[in-house]
């Protein structure tokens, strides 16, 4: 039960000193350097690592399935002793499937959109073994209900199906031969909450039945301890750490893993609210969004009775998953969408009913930082003009304005001499303060920021947290603040408001709402909260 | 369920297209200068004073025009595209004759240009970067830049005139008579030139949008996904790659057919092909304008009716399709 | 601006296209002042061959000289795919622009146009309006344009639509900025790379466009074209090749170098859509 030197005759797959080389050009020369691990029989092996540190390169070097450009440089993949990087294409390919399968992130991308699923399953077991086209769909029957689905969904379109039911199908395709080996790459990532506690439960449950290995990719540390016996942490192609589960997470060894873990919250929160002047009041606020031609129209409600209060020198944060009308509600209250109905009242004067000439001098008023650093900003003006474009659409003096805009880059972090150059010469944390420099310019009383933290890495996004933070309390700004984040949510709200399919969950102060979730969902989101049952 | 609604959206567009050809082909007739029935006959000035005058009482020219619209919608309706004026025969019952030589030479041409494209376009992708590769690439920038009469008559000059392999022009031999098979084979040897000049331009397209489409659905997750279940490259690439690569080429043919129609215009004349092509050319001549735009009607129809085909099979093909768009 | 040349040049099919475009446009302005009797004089004999004395590319079938009819025919050629594409490149940005940013009523309006022109026979549709307005430079002009805006429109649509939706431009619209301000001075300037591209292909379609109409005796009478040099010759073509042959390669070299540039144009700003 010790690192990469475990007893090497119950080791199934064993990698020794793997390197994957990226195509010439790339921003380094390997993709994967010096990667030795083992998956021992029976045990679930995570690798931990964030976006760009080769983990899924790793896993695909495995399945001898490398992306066009990259190639494995040196290193052995050893399959029960034998070299898989010096096997034939041809013995490779009856491998694959059958003693070693794998799942994918995206399980809509990951199935053939114009094959009905039960003759996806069926060309799989067809594939490795002469039986009928009729015996092979009555496995994939079998197999669908051994995963929790109806066999009668064999005849049915991938985009017929939900998120969890595609992986599902993903699974029982990829386990229709008993490989002795699953690789899972990141298979929850695009599944909601709760949909994802059950994924991983059934590959838990599976593994144990079919008393198979399970290598696993993951950027969440969540999900290490829901699932892994083995963790192996990368970065930037290279392994920083590895051992058992609860050795990783219990004393992280490399001050990188320490960063990762240590980003979590210990459970300390912010104070409640200093109880400032009530600013804006949104009440029963409703939104659906429609699709579709002349004869068969759609609608999808992303808002549905929303209500709720800011204060002066306040953070409200609005928790939520993608699809849960949280960037709808923001864009509501900011008036770049439409309500259908409900109000949003600054002051007592409604602004979701405000004709187009009465609203933009109110505009000013209320100001917004966006999520994407990379497209918040026109990539063909410079920061000088990006800042100073609010000022412009007020008919203020210009000397002036440009003037402030030095002002009020030095007062985000950035020197003046940033106001001549471009945003592409920026990096993300920079943009998100160009961003936030450009709506503060116009001296705003409430901003908004959705997800303002979410693309940056963490340790950038802690800084511009307090950023944020400090802002907020200098210029005694209402904030709402939008994000997936419940790690992030607990840094810097007073009080939170969690949302889900348009509809309000829950309110309360936010060290409330951690202690205790008064909703089932609350505490699936908390609970799927990375490296919070480690801690 | 969805593909009821799909197919019907589509029937509702094709009568929507439909109405506007020919609300389009009165607003023409309005649109030219000088008095509509003058227009009508032919403008330059041999027009004779009895013939305008019939035309004016046939679309009640002499009063006012939502009148004259409803006149003219219903006659349309009714098939009565008006008089040829060089003919002095309906304009519908004229281009009725000549239609079936243009559909031969059409349907011909699409075949020759889907499977000859499609077949280039596969294997060129099979190899990006590759000199096949490049050349495809070549081949159909060239065949886009050639004026596609001109390389009618390049094609003349070459197979008729220098080689004398086939003959110039016609859809049989004057004189000979054929009956049975060797009709028919007289007919296939002289479609051959016009055929295969109509069918380069678009094969070339044909090619190159395989090309992509099989690149970029290669790139797809659920290809990688066949690769891990263990199967074959050629099936990976018939099954998977292909089978979704060919979705947008059935809807590129329904957007080509109106192309098609142009250019069997200009190919029909070179050949002198007896199709609705040479029939324009000769309208055109005769200042015919009651039968030149009988032809943007009746060809306009067509093509529409083509495309709701092409909506129709798409659906077919692709399990997803969304309604409206 | 330095990438964008760095990478346009370093295409040898751009540079060719672009040098051989140069020519052409040169040949076109100097027409007039080297063959200052015009395209239509009779020099000689009839068909005589290419290297006659003093007629490099022969005579046609009335005895007038080859080189000055494709001198003059490049004048029209240039004049018609560039007027054409600009006027149907004014119409289709403006008309894409409001339907991509307003999106509604007004987009479903005009995309319901430009499938309309999509599905009808386009060049049948240009030989009834020019019969119609009399063939002329002009009416070849408003014709070409007035069947080829949607292409322009479509693609603008598209651009417009998904530019919109990007948080730069939730970003001016917060800010108070106004709507043509934001469409003009926010979307216009990243939106314009794939709408040159198209247009700059469009110049050469629309010189196709220009001789077939031409070769079919719907040109401009009073001009000589490359269309109507090859139509003029069709009967000719069995004992002078060269009357057929020359200004069919004229217009396919023009054609070509035109796609060229498009196509280098294309992989210069492709790439930094994506950024």
């Amino acid at each position: 039960m010790s690192g990469p030197d475990r007893n090497a005759q119950g080791v199934p797959l064993s990698i020794r000193g793997l390197h994957v080389a990226l195509p010439p050009g790339a921003d380094r020369a390997l993709a994967v350097e010096d990667v030795s691990l083992d998956v021992g029989r029976n045990e679930i092996v995570c690798i931990v690592g964030e976006s760009g540190s080769g983990k899924s390169v790793a896993a695909h070097a495995v399945m001898g399935l490398l992306p066009r450009g990259l190639r494995a440089a040196g290193g052995n993949i050893l399959w029960n002793g034998v070299d898989l990087l010096a096997q034939s294409p041809e013995a490779m390919r009856r491998l694959r499937g059958r003693e070693i399968a794998m799942i994918f992130q995206d399980p809509m991308a990951a199935l053939n959109p114009v094959v009905p699923v039960g003759a996806q399953i069926a060309e799989q077991i067809r594939a490795h073994r002469a039986v009928s086209e009729h015996a092979a769909r009555n496995e994939a029957g079998g197999l669908l209900e051994q995963m929790g689905l109806s066999a009668a969904l064999l005849k049915a379109f991938p985009h017929q199906l939900s998120g969890g039911q595609r992986q599902r199908v993903m699974i029982a395709m990829a386990l229709s031969l008993s490989p002795r080996l699953l690789i899972a790459d990141e298979p929850t990532t695009a599944l909601d909450v709760t949909t994802q506690a059950q994924i991983l439960a059934l590959i838990r449950r599976l593994q144990v039945e079919r008393a198979m290995s399970v290598l696993f990719i993951t950027h969440d540390f969540g999900v290490v301890a829901d699932i892994a016996d083995h963790v192996v942490v990368m970065r930037q192609g290279q392994v920083v750490e590895s051992g058992t589960a609860k050795a990783v997470l219990g004393a992280p060894a490399h001050p990188y893993t320490r960063a990762l873990l240590a980003a979590v919250p210990s459970g300390e929160s912010m104070p409640p609210p200093a109880g400032g002047k009530t600013l804006v009041e949104v009440s029963r606020l409703a939104k659906r969004f429609h699709r579709g031609g002349l004869l068969a129209r759609s609608a999808v409600t992303a808002l549905d009775d929303v209500s709720l209060t800011l204060s002066r020198g306040e953070t409200l944060g609005i928790v939520g998953e993608s699809g849960s009308g949280k960037s709808t509600l923001a864009r509501c209250v900011i008036r770049l969408l439409d309500p259908d109905a409900g109000a949003v009242l600054l002051d007592g004067a409604d602004i979701a009913q405000m004709r187009p000439r009465a609203l933009r001098p109110v505009r000013r008023r209320i100001q917004m930082v966006f999520q994407d650093p990379f497209s918040a900003l026109n990539p063909r003006q410079t920061v000088e003009e990006i800042v100073t474009a609010g000022p412009r659409a007020h008919g203020e003096d210009m000397r002036e304005a440009r003037a402030r805009a030095a002002d009020m880059l030095s007062l985000v972090g950035l020197g003046p001499r940033a106001l001549k150059r471009f945003p592409h010469e920026f990096s993300g944390g920079q943009r998100q303060r160009i961003g936030l420099a450009r709506a503060l310019m116009l001296r705003p009383e409430v901003l908004i920021a959705d997800e303002p933290v979410s693309a940056l890495d963490v340790t950038v996004q802690a800084q511009v947290l307090r950023l944020l933070d400090d802002v907020r309390r200098q210029m005694n700004l209402a904030m709402l603040f939008i994000t997936h984040d419940m790690r992030v949510a607990a840094q810097i709200c007073h009080r939170v408001m969690v949302m889900r399919r348009g509809r309000v969950i829950e309110t309360g102060p936010t060290r409330e709402v951690f202690a205790a979730p008064a909703s089932d969902y609350t505490r699936a989101l908390l609970a799927a909260m990375p490296g919070r049952r480690a801690v | 369920m969805n593909r009821l609604i799909y197919i019907a959206t589509r029937l509702l567009k094709t009568g929507l297209v439909a109405v506007a050809v020919v609300l389009l082909s009165f607003f023409l007739i309005r649109l030219a200068p000088g008095d509509a029935a003058v227009v009508m006959a032919g403008q330059s000035g041999y027009a004779d004073e009895t013939f305008v005058k019939s035309l004016r009482a046939e679309y009640g020219l002499d009063q006012p025009l939502p009148v004259q619209l409803w006149k003219y919608v219903t006659a349309v309706a009714h098939g009565d595209l008006g008089t040829s004026y060089e003919r002095r025969e309906p304009v519908l019952k004229v281009i009725l004759e000549r239609l079936p030589n243009t559909l031969l030479l059409d349907a011909f041409a699409l075949l020759l240009a889907m499977s000859g494209g499609i077949w280039l376009g596969a294997l060129a992708a099979r190899r990006p970067g590759s000199a096949g590769d490049a050349g495809v690439t070549v081949l159909s920038m060239l065949f886009h830049a050639v004026p596609q009469f001109w390389l009618g008559m390049m094609m003349v000059l070459v197979f008729s005139i220098w080689l004398a392999w086939l003959p110039p022009f016609g859809i049989a031999t004057m004189g000979a008579d054929y009956a049975g098979l060797a009709r028919l084979a007289d007919i296939a040897r002289h479609m051959i030139l016009p055929g295969v000049t109509l069918a380069l331009y678009y094969l070339a397209g044909y090619a190159r949008l395989t090309r992509t489409a099989m690149i970029e659905v290669a790139e797809l997750d659920f290809v990688k996904t066949a690769r891990a279940k263990g199967i074959g490259e050629r099936q990976v690439a018939r099954r998977h790659i292909l089978r979704n690569a060919l979705i947008p080429l059935v809807t590129y043919a329904g957007l080509q057919a109106s192309i098609l129609v142009g250019g069997s215009v200009l190919v029909e004349n070179v050949f002198s092909w007896p199709g609705i092509g040479t029939l324009a050319y000769e309208a055109v001549n005769a200042r015919d304008n009651p039968l030149l735009l009988g032809i943007f009607m009746v060809t306009a129809l067509l093509v529409s009716l083509f495309n709701l085909i092409t909506d129709i099979s798409y659906s077919i093909a692709d399990p997803r399709v969304e309604v409206g768009g | 601006m330095k990438d964008f040349a760095r990478a346009f040049l370093s295409r040898p099919g751009a540079i060719l296209g672009l040098c051989v475009f140069a020519a052409i446009v040169a040949i076109a302005l100097a027409a007039p002042f080297i063959f200052a009797r015009g395209p239509f004089i009779i020099v000689g004999m009839p068909l005589l061959p290419p290297g006659a004395p003093g007629l490099p590319a022969g005579s046609d079938v009335l005895g007038r000289d080859m080189i000055a009819g494709l001198a003059f025919g490049a004048r029209v050629s240039l004049l018609v795919g560039v007027t054409s594409t600009l006027v149907a490149a004014g119409i289709g940005v403006l008309l894409g622009a409001a339907a991509g940013y307003y999106g509604g009523l007004v987009d479903d309006l005009l995309m319901r146009v430009t499938e309309f022109f999509q599905i009808i026979p386009s060049f049948v549709l240009l030989m009834v309006l020019v019969a119609f307005l009399k063939p002329s430079l002009a009416s070849t002009v408003i014709g070409i344009a007035l069947v080829s805006w949607p292409q322009v429109a479509r693609v603008a649509r598209g651009e417009f639509m998904a530019l919109r939706a990007r948080e730069f431009v939730e970003a001016a619209r917060t800010l108070g900025e106004s709507d043509v301000h934001i469409i003009f001075a926010q979307i216009l300037p990243n939106a314009l790379p794939p709408i040159v591209v198209v247009s700059s292909m469009m110049v050469g379609s629309a010189i196709l466009t220009e001789s077939a109409l031409s070769f079919l005796g719907l040109g401009d009478p009073n001009l000589m074209s490359w269309g109507s040099m090859i139509g003029g010759s069709r009967s000719a073509m069995w004992v002078a090749w060269w009357t057929t042959v020359l200004p069919g390669l004229a217009i396919m070299v023009t054609v070509l170098a035109l796609n060229f540039v498009g196509d280098g144009l294309n992989a210069a700003l492709h790439p930094r859509r994506h950024r």
